[in-house]
């Protein structure tokens, strides 16, 4: 009996230590492999107005970069324009061309969404949701997506 | 073997058509990875972006006059400051400026090591990379101002 006992305890104990192994592989090849933020599914953090952003940076560039950095921000302003970059990806500006709010879009999320892309005008009011990642004489916000009012 | 090749189209940058000044910046957290961890690493544990988070480069292109915005890509040597990870060196580095396809194009290619701006490498990894990086730039100028 008692030998018995003592081999079903070592089975258990490689078992387990086999299932660690597995989960700890597992879990190491989640991180391999993990994909770029979905911005659709991400929480907005900041609701805000591009004049009003604009004017943050402007005010405090330190302590707006602080705020916002690597936040998710939704947008509305004035689009400005709406260009393609030699890559193929997605250019909006808002509110002002050169030291507005400069938005690429997510090109995964765009290849997906070309209709909406293609019936933006400029000059008309448009909402953007991304990352904001900082100022460089505009503020850049990448990836971003276009959501509907 | 993978490439290590971080991507940005989110830089900024300014030449002076009377003077020859010219200056880079990049946002650090606008390089993008294909993978995306790489990336996280690059930010978090190398270029430690919420830190520094810009690479800024001024400086001035040698024997500047103004025919060379007109005429084709030719080469050129930019001397300037380059302040990565906070750490500020005098480079001097080859390039080419001139009008390509109708527009004013600078490109330039050269090489860093990271330790000269305080990056550190885990000895663990350090073999498994280059000794140096290559960094690529390619700008097209619009006119601006007056």
């Amino acid at each position: 009996m008692e030998i018995k006992s003592e081999k079903m305890k070592t089975k258990y104990i490689v078992f387990a230590i086999i299932l660690v192994i597995l989960i700890g592989a597992g879990i190491g090849l989640k991180m391999f492999f993990k994909p770029h933020a979905d911005i659709s599914k991400l929480k907005t953090e900041y609701k805000v107005e591009a004049s009003g952003l604009i004017l943050e940076f402007e005010q405090d560039e330190n302590a707006a970069t602080a705020k916002y950095s690597e936040k998710i921000l939704e947008i509305s302003g004035n689009l400005v324009s709406k260009n393609k970059l030699p890559n193929g990806t997605n250019l909006l500006v808002l509110h002002d061309e050169m030291q507005g709010i400069s938005c690429q879009l997510d090109s995964i999320w765009a290849a997906a969404n070309k209709e909406t892309i293609e019936a933006l005008k400029t000059g008309k009011a448009v909402s953007v949701k991304g990352i904001c990642k900082g100022y460089l004489m505009e503020i850049k916000v990448s990836p971003a997506i276009i959501v509907s009012k | 073997m993978e490439d290590i090749l971080g991507e940005s189209n989110e830089a900024v940058t300014i030449l002076n058509a009377e003077t020859g000044e010219i200056g880079f910046q990049a946002l650090m957290t606008t390089f993008h990875f294909k993978r995306a961890l790489m990336e996280e690493h690059f930010n978090e544990n190398y270029m430690e972006s919420t830190k520094f988070p810009k690479a800024k480069f001024n400086g001035k292109i040698d024997g500047f006059n103004k025919d060379m915005l007109k005429a084709p890509l030719a080469n050129i040597k930019i001397t300037g400051l380059l302040n990565v990870h906070g750490v500020e060196k005098s480079i001097t580095v080859n390039g080419m400026l001139g009008l390509e396809s109708g527009k004013l194009v600078a490109t330039s290619k050269f090489k860093v090591t990271p330790e000269d701006y305080g990056i550190t490498i885990p000895s663990l990894v350090r073999d498994k990379i280059g000794k140096e990086m290559e960094i690529t730039v390619k700008a097209i100028y619009l006119p601006f101002g007056n």
